[in-house]
């Protein structure tokens, strides 16, 4: 079992898995039933199961995980579409990267909560806003992580493509894309994970819908097992969105497997 | 004026604000069909005088031509195999040939696929057509690589230490392999590698270059020596071909001697 840098058998990874999940679950149900903590802070674990059937049969949950959910992917997709042909070009043009580098650092830094008050200002309390506020958070780190991804295709794949006598736009389609895809796609993952921070911030702090306005306004009746089940949705969200990309990995790029 | 004109190319690089002179103006023609090794000591630029070639570098001053014309960057009449493994990953092995095809506009639809036929069997790949690169050996992805630079037909073949990373069998395999296809395709090729046992058993000539700043010190006819026609792996054993190595490693280990000496009087 303690086995130094090496695979332990698939069975036991499972196990320990389980055991983990069980373990954080039993200690949470030992201090809430011990009486060390009031229930409103810390409730038991079947009554945050049960406050999340009761957000889905009184408070029209799915709805609101429609729209949050509906939020993220618009103002994800918006990102990518912007991002990867931009990046795109500003690695495989030095003059394109030049100009744009020093201001998308400069960006990049900015905390996105406290570009809201401005958003607001600029946008209004509508969703172009909410959506104003995920796009601030994830296109500029995105745009990075691709032209550096683009930036790590091998130089001899573009010099073949070059002595087979592609031009620079049959490189970039044919070779450098291709060639960055993978981890493009895996970059694609993690942002998407960012996005459902900032959807959060733009839910609680201008919304009268999405997971982050319910989780807000059930705060201020503290139902505590509510709040945690909203949590917990996102969690699983983020969880299936996750496993889905991975699947959509090894699908798309089998030829990665050894 | 020969094939393949090389008329005093030369390159200075700028290293931390220095000039660093790579090539020192060096003049040779190859004639067309020919097999020109390069040996010399590691990093003494014989692989930029042959990216130069290629037009992957940009001389510091010279010229060359090729059948008259003179070239600049790179296209499809110089082609060009990596010592690491430049093979497509997300392609198979015949999607990789088919790579070479691909910007031809002299051959159509019917022509290319019997042209990457004909190249699977040239290389001896068939039966791993579908299969994607990293999954078979180094040798075959450097047979994918020269398959594809030939689909491209260039006018000349540029080869970077190409069975570098190979262990010895293979790389005796693919010697042999490139001679065959030297026979069948009549290449003009540049071929760079430091192991003197190789650069003359797959040359029609042999250039011996000195240390960095890169310098022609020995440029020897192997095929007036050892007849290319009945060239097999079996002439390492040859007294000429011994000969021969003694000669070309005696012009290395004298031009070492003179390197350190050099180093050891600019140290001091």
């Amino acid at each position: 079992m303690w086995v130094f840098r090496k695979p332990i058998p698939r069975q036991t990874e499972i196990l320990l898995g389980l055991a983990g999940l069980l373990t954080f679950l039993g200690a949470w149900q030992l201090v809430a039933v011990s009486g060390w903590v009031r229930p409103q802070f810390l409730p038991t674990p079947a009554a945050v199961v049960e406050a999340f059937g009761r957000l889905f049969t009184e408070q029209d949950f799915a709805i609101d995980i429609g729209i949050s959910v509906g939020r993220v992917w618009f103002a994800f997709l918006l990102s990518v579409l912007v991002a990867v042909p931009l990046g795109l070009a500003m690695a495989c043009f030095r003059a394109v990267g030049a100009f744009l580098e020093p201001f998308v650092d400069f960006v990049r830094y900015l905390p996105v909560p406290a570009l809201v008050p401005l958003l607001i200002i600029w946008f209004g309390v509508g969703e172009a806003s909410k959506i104003a506020v995920l796009v601030m958070g994830t296109f500029f780190q995105l745009l990075l992580l691709i032209v550096d991804d683009t930036k790590r295709v091998p130089a001899e794949y573009v010099e073949s493509g070059f002595t087979l006598g592609a031009s620079k736009w049959q490189i970039i389609r044919d070779i450098i894309f291709p060639a960055a895809l993978p981890s493009m796609v895996n970059n694609l993952r993690i942002t998407l994970g960012w996005c459902w921070t900032y959807l959060i911030i733009a839910e609680i702090v201008a919304a009268s819908s999405g997971i982050g306005h319910v989780i807000w306004s059930l705060r201020r009746f503290v139902k505590t097992p509510e709040v945690m089940a909203g949590i917990v949705a996102i969690g699983i969200i983020g969880l299936l969105t996750d496993q889905a990309f991975r699947l959509l990995h090894r699908r798309a790029f089998r030829y990665l497997e050894r | 004026m020969a094939y393949l004109d090389l008329a005093r190319v030369s390159k200075t690089f700028l290293s931390e604000g220095r000039a660093v002179e790579a090539v020192t103006p060096v003049t040779l023609g190859i004639e067309a069909g020919q097999i020109v090794t390069f040996v010399g000591p590691s990093g003494c630029g014989k692989t930029t005088l042959m990216r130069m070639v290629g037009g992957l570098e940009t001389p510091s001053g010279g010229e060359i031509r090729l059948a008259g014309d003179l070239l600049g960057g790179p296209d499809r009449r110089r082609g060009m195999v990596f010592q690491s493994y430049a093979a497509f990953p997300w392609k198979t092995v015949a999607g990789n040939i088919a790579m070479g095809f691909r910007y031809r506009r002299d051959l159509g639809g019917a022509e290319k696929a019997e042209g990457a036929r004909r190249l699977i069997d040239l290389v001896g790949l068939r039966g791993f057509e579908d299969s994607y690169t990293n999954r078979i050996s180094g040798g075959m992805r450097q047979r994918v690589a020269i398959a594809r630079t030939l689909a491209a037909n260039p006018d000349v073949l540029l080869m970077d230490e190409p069975f570098g990373a190979l262990d010895a069998l293979t790389r005796e395999h693919l010697q042999s392999q490139l001679l065959r296809i030297n026979r069948t395709e009549e290449k003009t090729t540049i071929f760079v590698t430091h192991d003197v046992e190789e650069a003359i058993l797959v040359a029609h000539r042999l250039v011996v270059f000195s240390a960095r700043p890169a310098r022609v010190l020995d440029d020897i006819d192997v095929a007036a020596i050892l007849p290319v026609a009945d060239r097999d792996q079996s002439i390492r054993d040859a007294p000429d071909f011994l000969a021969l190595r003694r000669q070309v490693q005696a012009v290395l280990r004298a031009e070492q001697r003179r390197a350190e000496r050099q180093e050891g009087d600019n140290a001091a």
